[in-house]
């Protein structure tokens, strides 16, 4: 039986110490915006002559996040929000704001994990409600203002979303409590799983008569399939800016890291992000030539 | 008067699918659902005629069964199999021409039904046909080239799932390398301690009686579950001890609960093969002169060896479908493709996960069925 017990961890040792030694590991979520930011990573990394090996879509937040701070990978794309779940701290308003949000995460990080955040993109992929482009015109919406006001007035809204967004204190309750409106039940229909693709697609095709969809900011499929998104001129939604996050350790080794990513994730605006994810989550096509095109035109790319 | 009843049930279902039910959906981008096309909208000649072996299959059911009426069937199942394949890529490469390059061609329930038919039909004529190990490796060789030549002659490239499998070319073949990888790494320390422990278990029922309920009880845990389990200890492990190489993400928890739940099957029928054993027989061996040693390595392994192999079998297939959930703890595989796709609500990328290991499954199944007949026995 020892010898059994010691073939074993044999085995799994040297299938653990099997990875390329040097290489800087780039890892992401499994949505498409997050395989979108990781390869426009990976290959900056490359023309940077950094070695990299690719581990894009590795799993959900809480994977690649462990994978992060165990040293499984070295650096992943990450949105300044989430630091609020990271670090428990969700009730503190300062997620609402950009800037010092992302002041906060990054100090929290640094202290605790040894972890940098990056400068983030002028991107906020936070929840927002849209509303299809023929109620929208009609009704002159174009806030959140606008749709309470249109809401309370009796307007026949019916919004699809997730089970997450509807019951999560910082989703749906924090948008009626901001700007005072409530959705009846009859008025929400909530979608299993529930990922703004499926919600998108249901007021697109106007699945039992749903006009209004959860989105994030930075989906690809809200103009593509003429939705328009009510601005959250209030603040409602705590602020979810996407930032190359990495190991402090890799950062030190290859400091062009930050000078090649920087730059980059500073010229991805909401519009950009959008019309970069509508080619891949809508028209399909493939991330890694969208990433090169696009970074390529921005000349960061020969 | 029905002389198959098989053929017959089939055969109306897929009458009632070509008739009701969508053949392809053509949808004008990724996101949108498709506009139902059904089959007789296809069926423009030449390209219609693919479906002619159909003819045969309809008129079977009613022949006298006999070997000559079987492999007809079997070869006008899988022509229709393939066909149904050639046109439905040809149908898409046509809408294409005229669509922007957005648009998605995908396969409708009814082509599902259709091409599920064919080939129940074809395993049914294969049964009838009762061969030998070696001509059924032909036969089913002959077949798995017929219907992969539609898809290595680039006649499906138009499909939705081929442009998604065209998006991920390069890493696709990883995928797959990977889930194979995940699977053999779990089989190693299954067959290190199940096949002892089976052994174990059936000389001394004590063992037995703790070890079955246990490997029952892991076996009714949901699989997402044991993964989470598993991130815990396994990270605070990697924490204690850094050099090991352990983490809690990735491989190891993948390799340690796909073991979990392979060792009741590979227990159980190592001590159900050996108690298959008839005592006379060990008796016998016994009288012969021969060691408790001799008697364990050549009376019971080979008399075992056919039961022991089914168990495998079942481990197996049953492990290349639980590592497609391993994705959820980064572990790759064809499970990260299936849940990409579901993430972004394309499912034609979650079937480009989803048939290959189903593919992989069904070839493992094949395989060490062919292994056991090849023993001559039949499997308990």
């Amino acid at each position: 039986m020892r010898t059994v017990i010691a073939f074993m961890l044999g085995l799994l040792l040297a299938g653990g110490g099997a990875q390329a030694a040097d290489a800087v590991r780039v890892g992401s979520k499994l949505d498409s915006e997050s395989g979108l930011l990781g390869t426009m990573i990976l290959q900056m990394l490359e023309a940077n002559g950094i070695p990299t090996e690719n581990r894009i879509q590795l799993g959900p937040t809480k994977i690649v996040r462990s994978a992060l701070l165990a040293g499984e990978i070295d650096i992943y794309p990450e949105y300044t929000g989430n630091g609020a779940f990271f670090f428990n701290i969700d009730s503190d308003p300062v997620w609402k704001n950009a800037g010092a949000g992302y002041e906060k995460v990054r100090q929290l990080d640094r202290e605790k994990n040894n972890v940098v955040w990056l400068k983030p993109a002028p991107a906020n992929n936070t929840w927002a409600i849209a509303v299809r482009k023929d109620v929208a015109s009609p009704n002159g919406l174009a806030s959140m203002e606008d749709f309470a006001k249109w809401v309370s007035g009796g307007g026949k809204a019916k919004i699809a979303a997730s089970a997450e967004f509807v019951e999560s204190p910082a989703a749906l309750p924090s948008f009626q409590g901001t700007y005072g409106f409530t959705l009846k039940p009859e008025q929400i229909l909530v979608l299993a799983g529930g990922d703004t693709a499926a919600t998108i697609r249901a007021a697109a095709e106007g699945t039992s008569g749903v006009n209004t969809a959860m989105v994030y900011g930075t989906d690809g499929a809200i103009s593509a399939l003429d939705l328009v998104v009510m601005a959250d001129t209030k603040g409602a939604q705590m602020v979810y800016e996407p930032a190359p996050t990495v190991r402090a350790a890799v950062l030190d080794k290859h400091p062009k890291i930050k000078d090649a990513l920087e730059p980059v994730f500073a010229s991805l605006d909401a519009g950009t992000l959008r019309t970069l994810n509508a080619r891949i989550s809508v028209e399909g096509q493939d991330v890694k030539q969208v990433a090169t095109a696009y970074l390529k035109s921005k000349g960061f790319l020969k | 008067m029905i002389r198959n009843r098989v053929l017959f049930a089939l055969a109306v279902a897929a009458v009632a699918a070509a008739a009701a039910l969508p053949f392809l959906g053509f949808a004008p981008n990724r996101l949108l659902s498709g506009r139902p096309i059904p089959l007789s909208a296809a069926l423009d000649p030449p390209w219609g005629l693919a479906v002619l072996p159909g003819v045969w299959l309809l008129a079977a059911p009613f022949l006298r069964p006999g070997r000559g009426v079987a492999l007809a069937t079997v070869g006008a199942a899988v022509l229709l199999a393939s066909g149904l394949l050639v046109l439905a890529g040809h149908h898409a490469a046509q809408l294409a021409s005229s669509a922007s390059p957005a648009a998605r061609t995908s396969f409708g329930s009814g082509f599902w039904v259709l091409e599920a038919a064919a080939l129940l039909a074809a395993l049914d004529g294969i049964r009838r046909l009762e061969l030998a190990p070696a001509p059924r490796i032909a036969v089913g060789a002959g077949a798995a080239l017929l219907l992969a030549a539609p898809l290595l002659a680039g006649q499906l490239d138009q499909l939705s799932i081929l442009k998604e499998y065209a998006n991920r070319r390069d890493v696709f073949a990883d995928a797959v390398v990977r889930h194979g990888v995940i699977v053999a790494a779990a089989l190693v320390p299954t067959l290190v301690v199940g096949v002892p422990l089976g052994v174990l278990a059936q000389r001394r029922r004590a063992v037995g009686r703790v070890v079955f309920p246990v490997l029952n009880i892991v076996q009714t845990i949901p699989s997402i579950a044991l993964f989470g389990l598993l991130l815990a200890p396994l990270s605070a492990l990697a924490g204690a001890w850094p050099g090991l190489g352990i983490s809690g993400v990735g491989l190891w928890p993948a390799v340690i609960a796909l073991t979990l739940y392979s060792l009741l099957p590979i227990v159980r029928n190592v001590a159900a093969g050996l108690d298959g054993v008839p005592a006379p027989v060990r008796q016998a061996a016994r009288g012969m002169g021969m060691t408790p040693a001799q008697v364990f390595l050549r009376v019971d392994v080979p008399l075992a060896l056919p039961v022991f192999l089914s168990g495998l079998r079942i481990t197996l297939v049953q492990a290349v479908g639980l590592a497609a959930v391993a994705a959820l703890i980064g572990a790759g595989g064809l499970g990260a493709i299936m849940f990409q796709g579901l993430f972004a609500n394309a499912l034609d990328l979650v079937l480009l996960g989803a048939v290959p290991v189903i593919l992989l499954a069904v070839a493992v199944d094949g395989a060490l069925r062919l292994a056991v007949a090849l023993l001559g026995r039949s499997p308990a």
